[in-house]
């Protein structure tokens, strides 16, 4: 495994006698994005504040590259998107972004270009003379996405990258995500899970300031039983269970939604069990939408045994 | 390669230049000192300056100006200085008071600093911007002064090689009055919400300290070092002196400063942002 880019041991914060974060202890390598989960309240703000160096932890230790949050090595190295950060509604973007540059030690032409490149990352090369207050909420997320990419980072901490965004925009965020995490890992907090589950190989689950777990995506393709998670048309739930349990190698099915079945097996015996309820389907003349190996981030963050 | 400290520190204060001298908000409120300048400058000042040369020595005002407590005017060998000085040490402060208030609150409450601090630390933001506060603030000095030194020359041109000693004492501690409450707006704008609330509780809390501090030395005379710590405690007695003398309390707004920086920057320091 290669060095830690981010190490946390025994971190507590406490917020006005409770604690927003417990005892949490993990190290992430640098890599593919990751997820950061958990219900409102559980100390994802938090954490990301911690790790930004906006807030000093009650106890415990942090290292980002091997330094303390906040600390000058980590100028360029490390950036984020802030929860509700905008930016001075008083300068135009450009201006801003070409301070930003200038802070992290580029000459003004080299800031220039720099600020027209992450915009035109994120495709907004058009707004560059415009102030804050004249965007939608979508491009500035997108500005303040862009801020985040000065100097191409090494990390970048992502929190709430989506929120109250159109469907045009989360897909826009996600593909600037996808497209740029060949350099950079993200860290990317959020509440929406089909769209952490689209990125992100790796999720941090907390709750209520406890780390619950770590769930690895390619954990699943070592598993002794796999998934299948199905979305039928309308389709008498009872047939459809009775009819993929006779299949062989099935080992459970399940119907934790309407029309949503997640359907257990043993790849020894039946690895092309896909093929297999394609078939079943078919014969019985039902329509599927969809059909997904593994089980969703919701299912197994919140609904596995 | 890192930026250095002093180049950060020349970033943060230069965009705080382009603040006040560049974005419609701070055009705004200069435009509006100017004007409130310009009539200081054509009707008190000038009318006070006439009056005092007028009376050429005849003392005859000097009763007056006495009891309005403006009676080192007599020392200053130019009136206009000596009335720009007892308007100025009035005005600056109040205004620095109101200029200064927004060092870091808004930034902070809107999250801009939080972008900051990515590329800087809490340490070069919070004196970078006191800085360039204080460059503003500086800037609006010497052109007061400037224009008070128009003013002499236009009476009688011949001053000038006597006016210029003048003006760079007056410019000097004028410069040394408002660092003590910039410093004090720096430390309030660290820690409340707002440009409003900060010069709200810089008032509340220059009235009490002067108030409590004053009350104590009045029964305890011992008691009266502690007013060291009131910014603006040697404004009074400046008024008294005129010339290179005006020097010989630089040591209390340099102390004040010097303090109030600290407890701003150990704010800072710990703020949550």
């Amino acid at each position: 495994m290669s060095s830690p880019i981010i190490q946390c041991k025994q971190l507590n914060h406490i917020y006005s006698g409770n604690f927003a974060l417990n005892n949490v202890n993990f190290e992430l390598a640098a890599g593919e994005p990751i997820g950061l989960v958990g219900p409102n309240g559980a100390g994802k703000t938090t954490l990301l504040g911690i790790l930004s160096g906006f807030l000093h932890p009650t106890s415990g230790t942090v290292r980002l590259f091997d330094h303390p949050p906040g600390a000058k090595q980590l100028i360029s190295k490390v950036s984020a998107l802030p929860q509700d950060a905008r930016l001075d509604p008083s300068f135009t973007i450009a201006v801003q972004l070409v301070f930003y540059g200038r802070l992290q030690g580029l000459t003004k032409p080299q800031a220039l270009l720099e600020a027209s490149r992450v915009l035109e990352a994120v495709s907004l090369t058009e707004i560059s003379h415009e102030k804050p207050g004249t965007l939608s909420h979508g491009m500035a997320k997108r500005v303040a996405i862009a801020q985040a990419l000065i100097g191409k980072p090494a990390l970048i901490l992502l929190d709430e990258p989506t929120a109250g965004l159109d469907p045009i925009n989360v897909r826009t965020v996600r593909t600037i995500i996808a497209e740029q995490s060949s350099a950079t890992t993200f860290i990317i907090s959020s509440h929406d899970l089909a769209e952490l589950d689209r990125l992100c190989q790796r999720i941090l689950l907390l709750e209520k300031g406890i780390l619950q777990s770590e769930i690895l995506g390619q954990n699943e393709q070592q598993a002794a039983t796999r998934f299948i998670t199905l979305q039928m048309e309308s389709a008498p739930a009872g047939e459809v269970i009775t009819k993929f349990t006779a299949i062989a190698g099935v080992l459970q099915v399940t119907n934790p939604q309407k029309n949503e079945f997640i359907v257990e097996y043993n790849p020894a015996l039946q690895a092309q069990m896909d093929l297999q309820l394609i078939q079943c389907i078919n014969m019985n003349h039902w329509q599927y939408r969809q059909l997904s190996h593994g089980k969703s981030l919701e299912e197994k963050l919140f609904f596995s045994d | 390669m890192h930026p250095s400290f002093f180049n950060q520190l020349l970033l943060i204060s230069q965009f705080e230049l382009k603040r006040g001298f560049a974005t419609r908000k701070g055009l705004l409120s200069i435009v509006t000192f100017g004007v409130v300048w310009y009539f200081i400058l054509l009707y008190p000042l000038r009318f006070t300056a006439d009056v005092l040369v007028e009376d050429n020595g005849s003392n005859q005002h000097f009763s007056f100006f006495d009891f309005i407590g403006f009676g080192s005017l007599q020392h200053w060998p130019i009136p206009e200085f000596g009335v720009f000085w007892h308007i100025a040490l009035i005005i600056f402060p109040m205004l620095s008071v109101t200029l200064a208030a927004d060092q870091t609150c808004s930034d902070r409450e809107r999250g801009t600093l939080r972008f900051i601090l990515f590329r800087s630390s809490r340490n070069r933001l919070f004196f970078g911007r006191f800085v360039g506060v204080m460059i503003i603030q500086t800037l609006l000095i010497c052109a007061t002064a400037l224009s008070t030194l128009v003013l002499v020359l236009a009476r009688d041109a011949s001053l000038f090689a006597s006016a210029l000693p003048n003006l760079l004492v007056i410019t000097l501690n004028l410069i040394l009055a408002v660092l003590p409450f910039t410093a004090m707006m720096a430390a309030l704008s660290a820690t409340v919400k707002s440009a409003r609330q900060a010069t709200l509780w810089a008032i509340l809390i220059w009235t009490f300290l002067a108030g409590i501090i004053s009350g104590f030395a009045y029964y305890l005379p011992a008691l009266s070092f502690f007013k060291l710590l009131i910014p603006g405690v040697q404004l009074a007695e400046l008024t008294q002196l005129s010339g290179w003398q005006t020097l010989q309390l630089a040591y209390i707004p340099l102390l004040q400063s010097f303090i109030l920086l600290a407890v701003g920057r150990w704010i800072m320091a710990r703020q949550a942002l």
